[in-house]
C-alpha cells in the first residue's frame, strides 16, 4: 500500500457558515481524553470518563466591517455568547469532522511593522463526529 | 487584484506621488530619481490552507535611487526619497527594513541605491 500524506493544504472549514479559508494559516482540532487507571488483582484496567475538543485557529486578521470573518467572530460572542456556532472541518478529501463551538472573541492589535494576526482556541461542546 | 501583475501595479500606483520615476518591473533604463518594484528573495512563501485555493505572501524589494553626483547630496536626496516612500505605503503592507545605501553602476552613470523590503498576501481564487 503506497504511503499516504495529507498536508495543510487539504484542510478546509466553515465556522457558523462562513469559509475561512482565505484568512486562516492554520487550523487543529484536537481531542483529550480523561482516562482513568485502577490497580487491580488482574493488572491495570483502564476506563475513559469524559472527552473535551478544543479547535485551533490561526488566521490574519480582517477587521473591516461588512463580511469580515473576525466581525463575525466578533458579533457572535458579544450578542449570543451562548449559542454554539456550528463548525464543518474537512482534514482531507473525505475526512469531515462536525461539532459545535463555544463563541469566544478574537483578539485585536498587533505589533508594528508586522501582519495583524489572531489566534483562537475554540471548546467544543459537542464531540466531532467523522 | 486578480494577479500579482495587479498586486505589483497597485503598489506602484499607491508610490506614484513619490517625487521619483515609479518602475512596477525592473526597466532596461533607470531615470534617477526612481522607485523599482523587484520580487524578493524568498519571493512567493505559501500559506497553506486549501490546496484549491493559492494563496501566497508576497514579498518585494522597493529599491530607491538617486545620481550619485556628489556624496552628501545623494544621500540627502535619498534619505528624503525613503522616508516619502515608507509615508506612501498602502495599507495591508507589511514594511520591513531598509537596507544601507549603496553604489551601484548603470549605463554611464553611477546611482545611490538602498533597498526596502516589503510583503503583502495573495490570494488567488481557481474557478
Amino acid at each position: 500500500m503506497p504511503t499516504t500524506i495529507v498536508t495543510g493544504r487539504d484542510i478546509t472549514f466553515t465556522i457558523d457558515g462562513d469559509d475561512f479559508d482565505a484568512q486562516a494559516t492554520s487550523a487543529i482540532l484536537t481531542i483529550e481524553s480523561t482516562i482513568n487507571t485502577y490497580q487491580t488483582l488482574d493488572g491495570k484496567a483502564y476506563y475513559t470518563t469524559d472527552t473535551q475538543g478544543t479547535f485551533a485557529v490561526e488566521m490574519l486578521a480582517d477587521w473591516p466591517a461588512g463580511g469580515s470573518l473576525c466581525n463575525a467572530l466578533w458579533t457572535a460572542a458579544d450578542t449570543a455568547p451562548n449559542t454554539p456556532l456550528a463548525v464543518v472541518f474537512t482534514a482531507a478529501s473525505g475526512s469531515v469532522f462536525n461539532f459545535d463551538v463555544q463563541p469566544i472573541f478574537p483578539s485585536a492589535g498587533g505589533t508594528a511593522p508586522d501582519a495583524q494576526t489572531v489566534s483562537l482556541s475554540f471548546t467544543c461542546v459537542t464531540t466531532p463526529t467523522l | 487584484m486578480t494577479t500579482l501583475l495587479d498586486v505589483r501595479n497597485d503598489l506602484a500606483t499607491a508610490l506614484a506621488g513619490v517625487a521619483a520615476s515609479v518602475y512596477p518591473v525592473a526597466p532596461e533604463a533607470v531615470i534617477p530619481p526612481a522607485c523599482v518594484i523587484i520580487p524578493d528573495s524568498p519571493w512567493l512563501e505559501s500559506t497553506l490552507i486549501n490546496g484549491a485555493v493559492t494563496k501566497v505572501k508576497v514579498n518585494f524589494v522597493v529599491t530607491a535611487a538617486v545620481a550619485n553626483n556628489s556624496n552628501s547630496g545623494a544621500l540627502d536626496q535619498l534619505e528624503a526619497l525613503i522616508i516619502s516612500i515608507l509615508g506612501a505605503m498602502p495599507s495591508g503592507y507589511v514594511v520591513g527594513d531598509v537596507q544601507r545605501p549603496s553604489i551601484i553602476s548603470v549605463g554611464a552613470s553611477n546611482l545611490l541605491v538602498a533597498d526596502l523590503n516589503v510583503s503583502t498576501y495573495f490570494t488567488q481564487i481557481n474557478t
